[in-house]
C-alpha cells in the first residue's frame, strides 16, 4: 500500500464521516468541556478520593487492581478511562467504600459520582467513533463452514472435528483474542483443505465442486442432472414391461412426452387459445407444460390438409371433450407402437448394428406372410378350447371344426383398387408336406348359412378366380375389402399346424390400392377406418456375431410399390412420427441391463432436443453431456473395455466387424487425451478465480504468480495435473488470506476507513457469518459500498435475504445463551426422558424465532411480547398449542395464551437457566439481570451456603431459595435477581407450563422486583420489563449486537453510538433494521486504527 | 536442507521474527534438551497434569502421614494403593484467581498464576506443562497433548471468557491450546505419518504469502499471524521429520507401536469410555515416547457434564453446589470417578517397566482443579502427585503449606519444571521453589 493513496482515501474518508449520522463529532474536540473538568477534578473531587479511597486503591497497595493515586491530573485520569468506569460500576453498586470504612456523605458521593459521569460523556464525545482495538479475526469454525458452503455450493461440514471455539469481546465467538492458531489445529485446516479439494469436479472450462469426492460419484452426479434435465420435460418408462417386448432384449428406458396433460390442455383451454384470449405460452406456464411443444402440438391440431394420420387426430380431437385427453393419447400411442422400433444399443458401432436405439419403422408392405398356428386336440375334457368350435358336440367332445377369419379392410380410404390376393393358403408342419387349403376344404355347404355383409365362408369354389370373374392361381383366392373370409378347418388335419398365406394386392386390379389384412382365430368382425399397425420385434440370440432380429407387422398396410397410395400413407406416418415419436430421449445412459454391451455411455435425445428445449436448455445439455463424458474419462474407459473384449474373443472368428469400432474409439480416445491436456490450464485459471473469491480481495500479480508457481512445482514434484490442481485449492483454503479476515491498517495514528473489500467483509460476515457474494463484491469493487446509500442498499438485501438466519444462529442465540443448545443442554433422563427428542426444535424455534424477526425487520419490542412462534407438531404439543396437524414447521399466531412468544417463553432459555432435575429461579434471574437488562452484579461472598440439588420434600423451589437468600450476605443480590425468577416459576426445568412442582406443591409466581413493583407471572415480567425497563434492555440489545459486529468488547467511546441507535430505533417503531444501519454507517464499523509508523520491525 | 535455509534466508528478509513469540517473556535457563538423549542417560521425566473442574469433597480432600502409614481422605480412596509414591501438597492458591470473579476467573490460569484479562478481552499466561513441552522441544514427535472430555462453552461469565474455564493449558499468554476431544484424531497426532505428497510446498507458499500481508496490518494484528505463522513451521517441521525414523540415541521407549487399535472416530457417547481412551492415549503417548508432556482436562471449570452411569443425572456444576453438609452422596460418587482415572493411568503406567524403574517413576503426574469445593473456594487447591519423577521426587509424603508465607502454586510449578531441566528465575508470581519438593 503506498503512502500517498492511504492518505488520499483518509481524506474521501473523512468527507463521507462528516455525511453520516454521528461520526462527524470524533473529528474536532471541544475543549471547553475538559477545562471545566480539569478543574473541578483537582479542586473538589481529588481531595475526596484522597480521603476515601486511595489508603486501599493507591499505587503501591492497589487492591482490586485498582489505583487511583496515579491520577493526579486529568491528563492522566484521561490515559485510564477503564478504571473510572469500574469506580461507577461500584458507586452505583454500593461497594465502595466497604461498609467497615470511612463512608463519604451522600453531598461527597454525589460530588464524585456526578464528576465522573460528567467526566465520561465528556469521554465518550471527544472520542466517539473510534474504531478501537479490533484484534485480527479467524473465521470461527461456523464462518469457515458457511464460507466454505457458499464459495463451492456444496454443503459441507470441513470443521465438525475442529476445537470449540471461546467467546471473547461482548461474549462472542467471532472475536479475534478467542480465535487462536496452533500447530495442530492448522494441520486440521490443512486437511480440512484436501478434503475439501477432493470434492472438485474437474470439468473442460474450469471446476466444478460436488457433494461426492470420487469419479464415480461425479459420473452419478452428472448422470442424475443429465436424467433429472430429461425429467423436466418426459416421463421414463421402461421399455421392456411397456412394449411387451421379449424377455432378453433390455432396452433401457425411455423418456416419453407424457401425452394426457397436453392434449388436456388443448381441450381445457380451447375456446381461450382459438379466441387469443390466453397464448399458448400463458397455458403451457399455469398448466407446467412445455410451451414450445403444446405451441407445435396446438397448431398441428388445427392445421387444414394434414395428411391422413394426422387428419384422423384432428377429427378426434374436434369431437372430444376436456376429460377425453385420454382417448386421443391413447390413438396416438397406438400408431407409435407400429411406427417405431427400438434396439439394443449395446453393440451399436460394430458392423452390422442397428445404427440407433430407436428406429423409424414403416407398416407398409407390397408382400406380406401371415401367419396362423393351430391347436392340437387336447385330449382332456376340461381343456377344451371355448372359442372357434361352433360344432362342439353335445357330449363334449373335441370339435369337428376350428375357425379362423382372414380379415380385409380397406386402411380408411375407401375400398377402390383394394383387391387384395391370399396366395396358397397352406397348412405348414415342419418336415411334412405342406396341405393346400384347396386341397382340404370341401365345396360349398348347402344351403349357404345367412352371414353377415361381406362375410363368406370358405370353401373350394373360392379358389383360382377374382371377384370379377378372371382367373387367378389356382390355389389362391382374391377379394376386395372390405370383407372377412371364414375358415372352417378340420381339426384333425389342422391341429398342431400353422396356416400359412403370403398376401399381397392383385397387380392388375389393385395397382392403387391400400388394404390392411389380419389373420385371426375365431370369426372375424369388420372394422371401419384405419387400424394401428403394431410393429413386432424378436431377437435372436445376441451375440459379438451377427444381430439377428426379426421383425413383422400386424395390421400393416398393404400397397403396391411406388404406388400413390403408397407415398401417401408414407407420408403420413412420417407426420405422426415428427409430432409423437415414441420416446424423445435415451434415459438410461448407461446401458446395464444388456446382455452384452460395449457401449459404456449412450446419448440419444435429438427428438427432445428439436421438440422442446430452447437454445440455452439444449446449450446446458450439451454442457452437461461434455461434463459427462470428460469426468467420467469415458473415452479412455471405452478403450479399456474394447481391449478387454478383443483379448476374449481373439480366438473367435469376427470376420472384421469390430475393425471399424476399433478404429473409431482409437481415434476418440487419442483426441480425448490431447483434450485432456488442452483443458489443463482451465483448471488453474479456475483456482485462481476461486482464490479471488476464497480471499476476497482482488488477486495482485504476486499472488497469482505464486499459485501458478505453485500448481509448477507440485508438477514437477510428480504430482498428476488432477492432484497438484487438489493440492493447489488446498492451498488456497489454508492461506492466512482466507482464514483470517486481514485488513490493511493506515500508518500513524488517525483512523482511516477501510477498502471497499474489506467492508465487504465486514458487511457480510456481520449479517451472514459468511464471504461476500457477487454482487456485494460488485458493489466493493467498483468503490460504491463506500458510499452511504449503496452501502444501505446492500445492508438491506442481506437482512431481507433468508441467510440472515445465521445471524440469528451466531448473535441472537449466543447473546441469550442458548447456542448450540441442541448440543449442550442435558436434563435429567429420569425425569424428563422426553427432552432428548425435543432439544433439537426447542432449538430450531428459536432460531427460526429470531431469524423472522430479522428478516422481516420486525420491532425489536416484538423480541418480549410477540404473540407468535415456530413449532412443529412435536413442540407444538408439548407447548399445549391444539389444533396442530402434520409435522412440518409453521408459524403459529396466538401463542401468549399458552405462555410463548417472545424470549421468556422459549423452552431454550428457561432450560438453559434450570438445573438438570429443577428450575432455578436464581439463574433465571440471573440471566434477567445480565443477559437481557445488561446489570452487572457484584462478586457472590465467599463460602455462600449450598442448596440441595433436590428439592427437599414439601418445598417448592421457591422456598427452597427463598430460605437461602434470607442469609443477609446473600440478600443483597439475591432481593436483585430471585424475584425475576420467580416470576417464571410456572415453567419448569424443561420450560414447560406447570401449576404445581414435581413435589406437588403450588406455583407461586407473584414477587416484588427490585425497584418495589409487584408482578406476577411472566405476563407480569413482559410488561414490567416493557415499560419500566424498555431501555435497558434495548440498550443491552444494542450493545450486543454492536459487539457481535465490531468483533470487540465496546469501549466508553461507542457510547454515543449506542445513544444514537436507541434514539432512531425509538422513531422508528425499534425496527431491526434501523439498529444494524445505524452500525454500519458507523466509524466504528467502517474505519480501522492507524499503527504507528515503525511496524514491521522485528 | 538447502532448501529449508535459503527459505529462512528469504523470510527474514522479509522481517519475520523466526522466535517464537511465547517464549520472548519467559526468561529460561535450562539444559539443552539434547543432554537427556545422551547415550547412556536415563529415561526422560514424563509430566502428566489431570484437571477436574468445580473442585471436590472438601471435607474429604486430605492426607496425613507418611510413607506406608500415610492416611488418606475418602475422596483419595482410589489411588490409595499409590501412596509410597505420591506427594500430597496442600495449602497452595494462586494469588491471581482470587482477584476476579468466580469460576473462569479461577481456571484460565491455573497452571501460569498469571494475571487473566476480564471483559472481553483474553490474555492469560504461558502455563508450565507449555513450558516444559517447550524445553523438552523436539526430542519428541509431538511437544504435548492437551487434551479434554468435554466440549468448552462459549459465552461471557462474570466478565470474564469462558474459554478461561475449558483452557488450562496456554501456549502463550494469548494462545490458550487447543483441545483435542476426538480419541481418534488424538491417536492420529501421535502415530500418523500422514505426509501428502506436495504438502511442503503448499506450506512454503502459505508462509510466503502470510509474511508478504504481514507487513501491511497492524502491531497487534501482526502478532496474532505470528501464531500462524509459527504454526505453520511447525507443521512444516513435523512433515519434515515424518520420513526420519527415531534418531534417539541412548534411552530407548520400551514400546515402538502402539499396543492399542486406533480409537473409533467421533465422540464416544457415554462418558466412561470417552475418559477411558483418553487415559489410554497418555499412557500409550508416555510408552511410545511420542510426547513427554500430556495434559487432561477431564471436565471444564462450570462443567455440564453428567454421570447416568453412576446413576447421577444431576450436572457435574449443579452438583459441586451441594458440598456443604454431606447431603450428596452422589457428589463423592462423581469425585470417586475422576479419581479413578487418575489411578487408572497411574496403574497402568506402573506395569510398565522401564530398566529399574517404573513409567509412573518415571513420570510426575498431577491432579488437581481450580477450587477446593463447589463454593469457588480458591484459597488453597486441592493438588496431589503421583510419581517419583525419575527418583528426583522424593513421595510418600505429605506436604501442608497452609498458613506458611511460600504457598504459590507457582512455586510448586517452578520445582516441577526445575526436575525436567527446566530452571527459572520467576514464573507467574513466584520467584522461589517450593523447598521441601
Amino acid at each position: 500500500m503506498n503512502l500517498f493513496s492511504r492518505r488520499a482515501r483518509l481524506v474521501v474518508a473523512v468527507m463521507i464521516a462528516f455525511c453520516l449520522a454521528g461520526v462527524g463529532r470524533c473529528l474536532a474536540e471541544d475543549a471547553k468541556p475538559f477545562a471545566k473538568l480539569d478543574a473541578d477534578y483537582t479542586k473538589s473531587v481529588r481531595p475526596l478520593l484522597t480521603r476515601f479511597c486511595l489508603g486501599c486503591h493507591s499505587t503501591k497497595k492497589k487492591v482490586g487492581e485498582l489505583d487511583l493515586e496515579q491520577f493526579t491530573t486529568l491528563a492522566r485520569v484521561r490515559k485510564g478511562t477503564r478504571s473510572w468506569l469500574k469506580v461507577v460500576e461500584m458507586l452505583d453498586n454500593g461497594e465502595m467504600p466497604p461498609k467497615k470504612s470511612a463512608q463519604p456523605d451522600a453531598a461527597a458521593r454525589k460530588t464524585i459520582r456526578d464528576w465522573v459521569e460528567r467526566y465520561l460523556s465528556a469521554e465518550a464525545l471527544a472520542r466517539a467513533g473510534d474504531p478501537g482495538p479490533v484484534v485480527l479475526r479467524r473465521l470461527n469454525n461456523a464462518e469457515y463452514t458457511y464460507t466454505i458452503r457458499d464459495l463451492i455450493g456444496v454443503p459441507l461440514s470441513p470443521a465438525k472435528e475442529f476445537p470449540t471455539e471461546g467467546a471473547a469481546g461482548e461474549g462472542f465467538t467471532n472475536t479475534g483474542n478467542a480465535l487462536v492458531m496452533s500447530p495442530a489445529l492448522l494441520r486440521k485446516y490443512l486437511d480440512a483443505g484436501q478434503k475439501v479439494a477432493r470434492h472438485a469436479m474437474l470439468v473442460p472450462d474450469g471446476i466444478r465442486f460436488s457433494a461426492g469426492d470420487s469419479r464415480r460419484d461425479w459420473t452419478d452426479q452428472l448422470l442424475s442432472e443429465i436424467r433429472s434435465l430429461y425429467g423436466r420435460f418426459t416421463v421414463t418408462v421402461k421399455l421392456h414391461s411397456h412394449y411387451n417386448l421379449p424377455r432378453m432384449s433390455h432396452l433401457g428406458n425411455a423418456g416419453q412426452v407424457p401425452l394426457e396433460p397436453y392434449f388436456a390442455a388443448t381441450l381445457v383451454d380451447r375456446k381461450a387459445l382459438t379466441t387469443g384470449q390466453v397464448s399458448v405460452a400463458e397455458v403451457a406456464r399455469r398448466r407446467g407444460l412445455n410451451a414450445r411443444y403444446l405451441q407445435r402440438l396446438w397448431s398441428e391440431l388445427n392445421q387444414k390438409d394434414q395428411s391422413s394420420l394426422l387428419a384422423e387426430l384432428a377429427r378426434r380431437w374436434q369431437q372430444a371433450k376436456p376429460g377425453q385427453e385420454k382417448e386421443l393419447a391413447e390413438w396416438v400411442k397406438g400408431w407409435q407402437r407400429g411406427l417405431w422400433v427400438f434396439n439394443p444399443v449395446g453393440l451399436i458401432g460394430k458392423k452390422g448394428s442397428r445404427p440407433r436405439w430407436m428406429e423409424a419403422a414403416l407398416p407398409l408392405l407390397v408382400e406380406q406372410e401371415l401367419k396362423l398356428p393351430i391347436p392340437a386336440p387336447k385330449p382332456k375334457k376340461e381343456a377344451k378350447k371355448k372359442t372357434a368350435d361352433k360344432d362342439e358336440k353335445a357330449d363334449g367332445k373335441t370339435p369337428a371344426t376350428i375357425t379362423v377369419s382372414l380379415v380385409v379392410t380397406d386402411a380408411g380410404d375407401g375400398n377402390t383398387n383394394d383387391f387384395v390376393l391370399l396366395q396358397k393358403p397352406r397348412l405348414v408342419l415342419k418336415d411334412k408336406p405342406d396341405i393346400l387349403l384347396k386341397d382340404l376344404l370341401k365345396p360349398a355347404r348347402e344351403p349357404q348359412p345367412k352371414l353377415p355383409q361381406g362375410h363368406r365362408v370358405l370353401d373350394a369354389s373360392h379358389f383360382g378366380k377374382h371377384p370379377d370373374g378372371k382367373a387367378i392361381d389356382a390355389a389362391s383366392i382374391c377379394v376386395q375389402a372390405p370383407s372377412v373370409i371364414r375358415i372352417e378347418l378340420p381339426v384333425e388335419a389342422a391341429g398342431g399346424r400353422e396356416l400359412v398365406t403370403t398376401i399381397r394386392l392383385d397387380a392388375r386390379t389393385g395397382a392403387d390400392g391400400s388394404a390392411q389384412v389380419d389373420l385371426v382365430s375365431g370369426i372375424g368382425q369388420i372394422t371401419a377406418g384405419l387400424k394401428a399397425s403394431e410393429v413386432n420385434v424378436t431377437y435372436g440370440k445376441i451375440n459379438i456375431g451377427a444381430d439377428v432380429r426379426d421383425v413383422s407387422f400386424r395390421n400393416a398396410v398393404l400397397v403396391s410399390e411406388s404406388s400413390p397410395a403408397r407415398s401417401r400413407f408414407a407420408t403420413a406416418m412420417t407426420d405422426h412420427r415428427s409430432l409423437f415419436p415414441a420416446a424423445l430421449c435415451y434415459t438410461q445412459i448407461v446401458p446395464v441391463d444388456e446382455l452384452l454391451t460395449l457401449t459404456l455411455m449412450y446419448r440419444e435425445d435429438d427428438h427432445l432436443v428439436r421438440l422442446m428445449l430452447d437454445t440455452q436448455q439444449a446449450a446446458r445439455l450439451e454442457t452437461l453431456w461434455d461434463q459427462l463424458i470428460y469426468v467420467s474419462r469415458e473415452p479412455l474407459r471405452h478403450s479399456d473395455v474394447l481391449d478387454s473384449l478383443l483379448e476374449t474373443t481373439i480366438d473367435h472368428p469376427q470376420q472384421g466387424i469390430f475393425d471399424q469400432m476399433v478404429k473409431d474409439v482409437r481415434k476418440r480416445t487419442q483426441r480425448f487425451r490431447q483434450r485432456l491436456k488442452e483443458t489443463e490450464p482451465q483448471h488453474l485459471d479456475a483456482v485462481i478465480h476461486l482464490a479471488e473469491r476464497a480471499w476476497r480481495r482482488p488477486l495482485d500479480f504476486a499472488d497469482r504468480a505464486a499459485l501458478r508457481g505453485l500448481y509448477r512445482k507440485l508438477r514437477t514434484l510428480d504430482l498428476s495435473h488432477d492432484a497438484a490442481i487438489r493440492m493447489t485449492l488446498a492451498r488456497v483454503f489454508v492461506s492466512s488470506s482466507f482464514l483470517y479476515r486481514l485488513e490493511e491498517s493506515p500508518v500513524g495514528e488517525t483512523p482511516a476507513e477501510v477498502s471497499g473489500w474489506e467492508l465487504a467483509s465486514r458487511l457480510s460476515y456481520f449479517l451472514w457469518s459468511t464471504t461476500p457474494d457477487d454482487q456485494l463484491r460488485q458493489a466493493a469493487g467498483s468503490g460504491r459500498l463506500s458510499r452511504r446509500g449503496p452501502l444501505l442498499d446492500q445492508s438491506r438485501r442481506l437482512l431481507s435475504d433468508p441467510r440472515v438466519r445465521r445471524l440469528a444462529t451466531e448473535f441472537a442465540c449466543q447473546w441469550i445463551h442458548v447456542h448450540d443448545f441442541d448440543l449442550n443442554i442435558k436434563k435429567s433422563k429420569k425425569q424428563f426422558p422426553e427432552f432428548t427428542k425435543l432439544r433439537g426444535d426447542m432449538y430450531e424455534e428459536t432460531i427460526r424465532f429470531f431469524a423472522d424477526l430479522f428478516q422481516h425487520d420486525r420491532s425489536l419490542l416484538g423480541l418480549l411480547d410477540s404473540d407468535h412462534t415456530f413449532v412443529n407438531k412435536r413442540l407444538g404439543d408439548f407447548y399445549g398449542i391444539p389444533g396442530l396437524k402434520g409435522d412440518g414447521w409453521r408459524r403459529v399466531e396466538g401463542v401468549r395464551k399458552y405462555g410463548r412468544g417472545g424470549v421468556l417463553g422459549l423452552a431454550t432459555t428457561l432450560a438453559t437457566q434450570s438445573g438438570a432435575t429443577r428450575t432455578s429461579p436464581i439463574l433465571r434471574g440471573n440471566w434477567i439481570s445480565e443477559v437481557l437488562l445488561g446489570e452487572r452484579l457484584p462478586r457472590p461472598p465467599k463460602n455462600v451456603p449450598q442448596l440441595a440439588d433436590e428439592v427437599p420434600v414439601g418445598l417448592s423451589e421457591r422456598q427452597l431459595i427463598e430460605r437461602h437468600s434470607s442469609d443477609a450476605a446473600c440478600a443483597k443480590c439475591h432481593s436483585r435477581i430471585d424475584p425475576f425468577g420467580f416470576a417464571l416459576e410456572h415453567y419448569d426445568a424443561i420450560g414447560r407450563r406447570r401449576e404445581k412442582t414435581a413435589g406437588g406443591v403450588a406455583i407461586d409466581s407473584k414477587t416484588t422486583l427490585p425497584d418495589g413493583t409487584k408482578i406476577d407471572g411472566v405476563d407480569g415480567l413482559r410488561g414490567y420489563l416493557l415499560k419500566q425497563r424498555r431501555e435497558a434492555f434495548l440498550r443491552q440489545f444494542c450493545r450486543k449486537l454492536l459487539g457481535y459486529a465490531l468483533g470487540r468488547e465496546l469501549q466508553l467511546s461507542d457510547r454515543p453510538l449506542v445513544d444514537e441507535m436507541l434514539k432512531r430505533l425509538a422513531g422508528n417503531k425499534y425496527r431491526f433494521s434501523v439498529a444494524v444501519e445505524t452500525i454500519v454507517t458507523s466509524g466504528q464499523f467502517r474505519m480501522i486504527r492507524g499503527t504507528p509508523a515503525d511496524r514491521g520491525k522485528p | 536442507m538447502t532448501h529449508r535455509f535459503s527459505r529462512r534466508t528469504w523470510l527474514r528478509g522479509a522481517g519475520v521474527t523466526m522466535a517464537l513469540p511465547w517464549m520472548e517473556s519467559l526468561p529460561v535457563w535450562g539444559d539443552e534438551p539434547s543432554k537427556s538423549s545422551q547415550p547412556g542417560s536415563e529415561a526422560p521425566v514424563r509430566v502428566g497434569v489431570l484437571f477436574a473442574g468445580n473442585g471436590f469433597h472438601a471435607g474429604h480432600w486430605w492426607a496425613k502421614g507418611s510413607g506406608s502409614k500415610m492416611e488418606l481422605g475418602k475422596v483419595l480412596e482410589p489411588v490409595a494403593e499409590f501412596r509410597e509414591k505420591m506427594l500430597f501438597v496442600g495449602g497452595l492458591y494462586n494469588e491471581q484467581a482470587l482477584k476476579g470473579n468466580i469460576h473462569s476467573s479461577q481456571t484460565g490460569n491455573v497452571l501460569s498464576g498469571a494475571s487473566l484479562a476480564s471483559g472481553g478481552d483474553i490474555v492469560s499466561g504461558t502455563s508450565f506443562d507449555q513450558v516444559i513441552a517447550r524445553h523438552y522441544g523436539r526430542s519428541t514427535r509431538v511437544p504435548s497433548l492437551v487434551l479434554g472430555c468435554e466440549r468448552s462453552n462459549p459465552g461471557i461469565h462474570k466478565n470474564y471468557s469462558m474459554l478461561y474455564s475449558s483452557h488450562i493449558s496456554w501456549s502463550s499468554p494469548t494462545t490458550p491450546t487447543p483441545l483435542e476431544l476426538y480419541p481418534a484424531l488424538a491417536f492420529d497426532r501421535l502415530f500418523k505419518n500422514r505426509v501428502q505428497k506436495g504438502e511442503q510446498s503448499v506450506l512454503d507458499a502459505v508462509l510466503g504469502e502470510a509474511s508478504r500481508f504481514r507487513r501491511r496490518v497492524s502491531r497487534r494484528d501482526q502478532q496474532k499471524l505470528d501464531e500462524y505463522l509459527n504454526s505453520v513451521r511447525e507443521v512444516e517441521q513435523r512433515i519434515e521429520g515424518a520420513g526420519r525414523s527415531g534418531e534417539l540415541q541412548g534411552w530407548r521407549p520400551t514400546l515402538e507401536k502402539p499396543n492399542i487399535p486406533r480409537p473409533p472416530n467421533g465422540i464416544p457417547q457415554n462418558i466412561k469410555d470417552h475418559m477411558k481412551l483418553m487415559c489410554d492415549l497418555v499412557v500409550l503417548a508416555f510408552q511410545t515416547d511420542m510426547t513427554r508432556v500430556c495434559t487432561l482436562k477431564l471436565n471444564n471449570d462450570h462443567s455440564y457434564l453428567q454421570f447416568p452411569h453412576l446413576g447421577v443425572e444431576v450436572g457435574h456444576h449443579e452438583l459441586s453446589h451441594s458440598d456443604r453438609g454431606k447431603q450428596s452422596p452422589d457428589w463423592m460418587k462423581v469425585n470417586h470417578f475422576f479419581m479413578q482415572q487418575y489411578a487408572y493411568i497411574a496403574r497402568k503406567l506402573d506395569a510398565i517397566q522401564e530398566g529399574e524403574r517404573t513409567a509412573l517413576d518415571n513420570s510426575m503426574l498431577m491432579m488437581c482443579s481450580s477450587m477446593m469445593s463447589g463454593i469457588h473456594d480458591a484459597t488453597k487447591l486441592p493438588v496431589v502427585i503421583l510419581g517419583r519423577g525419575g527418583g528426583k521426587l522424593e513421595t510418600g509424603r505429605v506436604l501442608g503449606y497452609h498458613g506458611k508465607p511460600n504457598r504459590k502454586m507457582c512455586s510448586l510449578f517452578l520445582s516441577l519444571m526445575e526436575k525436567c531441566g527446566v530452571r527459572m528465575k520467576a514464573f507467574g508470581d513466584s520467584t522461589e521453589k517450593l523447598a521441601e519438593v
